[in-house]
């Protein structure tokens, strides 16, 4: 039997995932991107000063993520150092956007695919709240607010209100969480909503903006610094960026990380689905340096799921990374004879044919890392900082293994995060970590600008003839590049392979599957009518295919159906 | 405190999906706004349109719509339009749009009490930027209807001294 479930994604991009069920299990997958991403042609030609104003465009959820790989790419190209105040801030923009995603992704995006909001009114307020407070010391478990919450969460059933919840496959078999847990995670849900606020404002204050952030600049960033002007970014401002962090922080570190252990540990039975391709790629990021050769994160490879072959990534002009990344169009609809290429050598010409499972299936490429598929993300990046010992890491693993080892009554290592359930603790993990760096990273600006550094920008200098550049990022959704070649000052050729790329990407010339279609097979279908279990899967890489575009559909259409045939 | 927001939706870098940024560009050239209304180019951020529309108290959108009609005509929603009690089961991450998210504010007694959407039927929606004739030409309608609905709340925009000519960045060649 075959279910089609199209669109997984609707807004940034078009994510079509095929399925072959036999058994109640998943045989065999397939991935498709439904909408040509030629974004990187409109730059051909162009200012590659200004190349991050459309970048940052590609996606609407990833803007500043494209803008900051976008300069890097640019930097690297010219042999650019930057400023230390340009780094610790673009460095804060960056963590604070991860922190505002990793928040959004769990409690408002894949929440649902295990939490059945309706079951939370039969929960007894005051038990949910022992249980709360057996957890964490957060405040916002008490019995007052899970009446609170469970009152709002009644009004709002009966006036038909519910919306995106009764949209869920509530009742579903697959939901095994006990009343109490619901109304505790809806809860959640609720103060999340202050929470993703604040990480946003934090971006806002900084980057000049949002959703668009204004204030990057290649050499550099454009935020003045003068600790007594209403309009540079002064000490007020500076204040109240700490105080959105710490906020944040306390929230990740006594609700989310708790959540996620509690979540994974009920559906123990859940940690064995969901591997798929154990080869792990991240990059190192929050550099510490104007030049990017010493880093807070670390970034390396992982091959087999084995800690031992890390493989560590040690700077902005790392030769393994930019020389082993390529790209296969083999079951892509591009034009080229199947051999993958280096980003600097591809092209992006659209070839589209049907819907083909053994030939051409997907707008995506698929990029291959020393000609293996690798899996992206937050897992990828907590293991890799497990494999290289990161200190920070480490502690806020074991903490979380722990953590859900005593609530599911069992010994966890690092070893069961290869999964679905892994994915979603892996990234609350490493949310952990970032908002710990992020505050770390405020105090290094702070102490910088207190020695009199004010710089905040270098001049670029365009040569003649050819220069080329790459520009990485470790992204919320994992390692995003940029690839510019530069002629005479003009872009002539740019290419993004992009984190969702690495990950929802098809099949290569050898026939290796993609991330996304390899973690399908094996995942249990209750009910093919219903794949509740596939989206869990595919939700815990936070698909997002760039290229979005938002054309509303308000009247009535229906925008999404798994199809049995 | 803000009361209203004024925010034009989609991706700039899809043809005619630029309408709400470039309506956004043509107020702001056109008018000053009273305090209390905020204009923002909001492009396709999905749920991450929940910190920007948090808190208002009425929220004007302008964005491109699928609707039956001809390229460049105006249909208006409000609030209970919106609702997306009719759907089918959620299936992505990504995938709440507008209604979902005005039900998260909802839920949580954050969202607006008045919403007006003003869609924009497209013609192309493809890679490539600059928009299609008709899409161009309805940008003046579309701004009538939001110089009219801030009216009613006493809230209507002064035109500027000198208008400006709009020049979206992602125009320039």
């Amino acid at each position: 039997m075959k279910v089609t479930i199209d669109p997984i994604t609707r807004i940034e991009g078009h994510l079509r995932v095929d399925v072959e069920v036999d058994g109640g299990e998943v045989r065999n997958a397939w991935s498709s991107g439904q909408m040509f991403r030629g974004i990187e042609q409109i730059l051909q030609g162009r200012d590659p000063r200004e190349a991050w104003f459309f970048t940052q465009r590609i996606c609407g959820v990833c803007t500043t993520v494209h803008a900051i790989a976008s300069v890097r790419a640019v930097e690297n190209a010219l042999g650019l150092e930057i400023p230390l105040n340009a780094q610790y801030i673009r460095n804060l923009v960056l963590a604070s956007h991860a922190l505002h995603d990793h928040i959004v992704h769990f409690y408002h995006l894949s929440a649902l695919d295990w939490v059945d909001v309706v079951a939370a009114l039969k929960a007894d307020p005051a038990k949910a709240a022992s249980l709360g407070e057996s957890l964490s010391p957060w405040p916002g478990n008490s019995r007052k607010e899970m009446e609170a919450v469970k009152t709002r969460l009644a009004t709002f059933v009966e006036r038909g209100q519910l919306g995106i919840f009764t949209n869920g496959y509530w009742g579903h078999p697959a939901m095994k969480l006990p009343p109490e847990v619901n109304l505790l995670a809806v809860a959640h849900y609720l103060q999340a909503l202050d929470v993703q606020a604040y990480a946003n404002q934090a971006v806002a204050i900084l980057g000049g903006k949002t959703p668009h952030i204004q204030n990057l600049a290649v050499g550099g960033v454009a935020n003045a610094i003068d600790l007594n002007s209403e309009s540079a970014l002064n000490m007020d401002k500076l204040f109240q960026v700490k105080d959105l962090l710490d906020k944040v922080a306390t929230f990740v570190q006594q609700v989310y990380l708790p959540d996620v252990c509690a979540v994974g540990a009920l559906y123990a039975d859940w940690l064995k689905y969901g591997a798929g391709v154990t080869n792990y790629l991240a990059v190192p990021d929050l550099p510490l340096d104007g030049k990017g050769t010493q880093f807070d994160l670390p970034g390396g490879t992982i091959m087999n799921g084995d800690l031992a072959t890390v493989h560590a990534i040690r700077s902005f002009d790392d030769q393994y990374f930019r020389d082993h990344v390529t790209e296969s169009v083999a079951h892509s609809w591009y034009a080229g004879n199947g051999e993958p290429r280096h980003p600097w050598k591809e092209d992006t010409v659209a070839r589209y044919s049907d819907f083909n499972p053994d030939g051409k299936y997907s707008w995506v490429k698929a990029p291959r890392f020393d000609g293996k598929p690798m899996q992206v993300g937050p897992l990828a990046q907590v293991l890799v900082g497990y494999a290289t010992g990161h200190e920070p890491t480490r502690r806020w693993a074991d903490l979380a293994l722990s953590t859900a080892g005593s609530i599911a009554h069992a010994r966890l290592s690092p070893a069961v995060l290869n999964g679905t359930l892994g994915r979603h603790l892996a990234r609350a993990v490493r949310a952990a970590v970032l908002s710990e760096l992020a505050i770390k990273h405020w105090q290094l600006l702070v102490d910088n600008v207190a020695k009199d550094d004010l710089s905040i920008f270098h001049e670029p200098v365009f040569p003649e003839g050819e220069v080329q550049g790459f520009g990485f990022h470790e992204a919320p959704r994992g390692t995003l590049s940029h690839w510019a070649v530069i002629t005479n000052g003009k872009i002539e050729n740019y290419q993004c392979v992009v984190p969702s790329t690495w990950n929802a990407g098809p099949r290569d010339e050898k026939g290796q599957m993609g991330p996304y279609e390899a973690s399908l097979v094996g995942n249990p279908i209750a009910d093919p009518k219903r794949p509740l279990e596939a989206l869990r899967t595919i939700h815990s890489f936070d698909p997002c295919l760039a290229c979005a575009i938002h054309t509303l559909d308000v009247e009535g259409n229906e925008i999404a159906k798994a199809k049995v045939l | 405190m803000s009361r209203v927001l004024i925010i034009g939706l989609g991706n700039v870098l899809m043809g005619d999906d630029a309408f709400g940024p470039s309506v956004v560009e043509a107020l702001n050239a056109a008018f000053q706004f009273p305090p209390g209304v905020t204009v923002l180019d909001g492009g396709t951020p999905g749920l991450n349109l929940m910190p920007l529309m948090m808190d208002y108290e009425v929220l004007i959108v302008i964005d491109t719509v699928k609707s039956k009609g001809g390229a460049g005509e105006i249909r208006l929603y409000r609030k209970a339009d919106l609702s997306p009690a009719a759907r089918s089961p959620r299936q992505g991450p990504h995938e709440p749009g507008l209604d979902e998210v005005l039900t998260a504010l909802d839920l949580a007694g954050r969202g607006p009490a008045e919403v007006l959407l003003v869609g924009v039927i497209p013609e192309s929606v493809e890679t490539g930027t600059g928009m299609s004739g008709p899409l161009r030409a309805a940008i003046p309608a579309a701004i009538r209807v939001v110089q009219t609905e801030l009216a009613r709340f006493n809230l209507a925009p002064r035109p500027k001294p000198a208008a400006e000519t709009p020049s979206p960045w992602w125009e320039a060649a």
